[in-house]
């Protein structure tokens, strides 16, 4: 069963702003990953599953209901971190805590002490005086504390540093590994493809590629950057049998198939060169693609 | 319908502001009684006889002097600065910081949320007119014993102000209610009651300006009719209806707007 549903989703904000005829399936237990740049209508789309905004057109459904006609009801299964934290006008970290506790009906706060405990995070602090990393720690906490099957993230990693981050990133791999359904829009394509089953890039209001991160991680080629010594060897090189391209007058990409990896190898022990470099094939690389080609498929 | 952790947080938010405005309008009405003295007043409304100030003075009893003074300026005026700043900070504020979200993030209903603030604004308003009446009448009591009152008509006042301000509270409470922006919420919020405000006093202070009554609902609040025993019934329960609509319609805006949370 779809656990969030978008079908045919418009909001136009005119002048070619909002988002037009999204259409996306997340699966029970599907982390979802959501890239595109600024502006791009990420926060858009996730303030329509949030139920803030009416769609012009289509329906969005979260557990089969409407997001906006049943958005308090659907707010009992959704964790949600902001793409912009603002807290309320209370004083310290720990009033912010208990007082959505108590809104969500969460009387057990021992999963909340973890997650304080792991993102070292400081509650007593005055709320206005914290920096912005402790303000998204404060903002996980409350979203996670309530163990809810769905979570719905905006950028969550804005403002931590690295070591935050990778625990942050650990944390959303545990609570998948619990079965949660996961929709995170991010900047940050190393966190989508460590956590995403699944990726949608979204351009200009519309969605250009849905593609599995299985597809864009692993891959039958691979392709290498080599740096040879001097211009001979690198025209030498160029002669044999592989797929290459110099990209100047010593170096050359080349693509190599998996199967062909050891003969690649063994020939390029013969040559001088100083330097040898895989490029991953990554969203990142997937993403400037389709950035940079323009192609969206309306 | 109203929730009791919303309802705690903004007590705990607002309490500070309320409890200057409060002691302020009391301490006002307090020393207004206190030092009156129909001699004193006799002889300034002799030494401004003929200038417009001689329209606020009028006659010189107790509750008319109260009434060109004090029900007709600070206790109009302080009473709409709090609600100006409590009720853009009740709604308008947190949409345009976007604290809202964390709100509206758990199961509550944006119903119940509006329903919890408009509640909270009334309270606190009811609370600090019955305050302020009190106070009056234990001044009264104190110090002008032998002074003939007519406790009656000095409460109808007191109810008469607070349903002024009531309808006052509707309006910017809809406006908060209505827009995203601050700054929009404080120019329909705050413009409007205070215009209402200069118009009424403007109409007062001279003849020529009298047709200004006509566009302030702050003319509803009829201090003369209520002490001359006339029939001003009618235009309190006109005040309540503006204010019981204007709550409404800020609930019936906020459910169906889009919010950019």
């Amino acid at each position: 069963m779809a656990m969030i549903e978008l079908h045919n989703v418009t909001k136009d904000y005119g002048e070619r702003r909002g988002i037009f005829n999204i259409n996306l399936s997340i699966e029970t237990g599907e982390a979802f990953g959501f890239v595109g740049t600024n502006g791009a209508g990420k926060t858009t789309t996730i303030r329509h599953l949030m139920g803030f905004l009416k769609p012009n057109n289509g329906t969005v459904k979260v557990k089969n209901l409407d997001a906006w006609d049943d958005a308090a009801e659907i707010k009992q299964w959704i964790g949600y971190i902001p793409g912009e934290i603002a807290f309320p006008d209370v004083s310290t970290g720990w009033d912010f805590i208990h007082q959505q506790a108590e809104l969500l009906h969460v009387t057990d706060l021992s999963y909340a002490n973890q997650l304080i405990e792991r993102l070292q995070l400081d509650p007593s602090a005055n709320i206005k005086r914290m920096s912005k990393g402790m303000k998204q720690k404060t903002a996980i906490v409350v979203a996670l504390m309530a163990d809810s099957p769905i979570l719905i993230l905006d950028e969550p990693t804005t403002g931590l540093d690295p070591l935050m981050r990778t625990e942050f990133i650990q944390i959303i791999k545990e609570e998948k590994a619990n079965g949660k359904t996961i929709f995170m829009s991010s900047h940050m394509f190393e966190e989508i493809e460590e956590t995403c089953d699944k990726v949608a890039m979204i351009k200009e209001g519309k969605i250009v590629a849905i593609t599995p991160i299985s597809i864009i991680t692993s891959n039958e080629n691979q392709r290498f950057i080599i740096e040879f010594c001097n211009e001979q060897e690198c025209s030498r090189f160029i002669q044999e049998k592989f797929d290459s391209i110099s990209i100047s007058h010593t170096t050359v990409s080349i693509n190599i198939e998996n199967n062909t990896l050891n003969e690649f190898l063994s020939i390029l022990s013969t040559y001088q060169f100083d330097n040898l470099t895989e490029q991953k094939h990554t969203l990142q690389e997937q993403f400037y693609n389709l950035y940079a080609g323009g192609q969206s498929n309306d | 319908m109203i929730n009791g952790t919303i309802f705690k947080q903004t007590l705990r938010a607002n309490v500070k502001l309320w409890l200057i405005f409060t002691i302020v309008l009391t301490l006002l009405q307090v020393v207004m009684v206190a030092v009156f003295d129909a001699s004193t007043l006799a002889d300034v409304s002799h030494l401004v006889e003929g200038t417009p100030l001689a329209g606020l003075l009028g006659q010189s009893t107790l509750l008319s002097m109260l009434a060109s003074t004090f029900y007709s300026i600070h206790g109009v005026i302080f009473p709409i600065i709090y609600i100006i700043m409590t009720a853009n900070s009740l709604i308008a504020s947190q949409v345009d910081r976007g604290s809202m979200a964390y709100l509206l993030s758990t199961p509550t209903k944006r119903s119940t949320i509006i329903v919890t603030q408009a509640f909270y604004l009334i309270v606190a308003l009811v609370v600090m007119f019955f305050i302020e009446t009190v106070a009056g009448l234990i001044t009264i009591q104190v110090f002008q014993s032998e002074t003939d009152i007519m406790v009656a008509d000095y409460v109808m006042l007191n109810v008469g102000l607070f349903l002024l301000m009531f309808a006052i509270s509707g309006i910017s409470f809809f406006f908060s209610s209505y827009c995203n922006l601050t700054k929009n919420s404080l120019a329909f919020g705050a413009g409007i009651p205070i215009a209402f405000f200069l118009f009424q006093l403007l109409s007062s202070v001279d003849d020529s300006l009298n047709v200004l009554s006509y566009f302030t609902i702050n003319a509803l609040f009829d201090t003369t009719a209520i002490l001359e025993g006339e029939n001003y019934w009618w235009k309190l329960i006109i005040l309540l209806g503006i204010g019981i609509v204007l709550y409404i319609a800020s609930l019936e805006v906020f459910k169906r707007k889009d919010l950019p949370l």
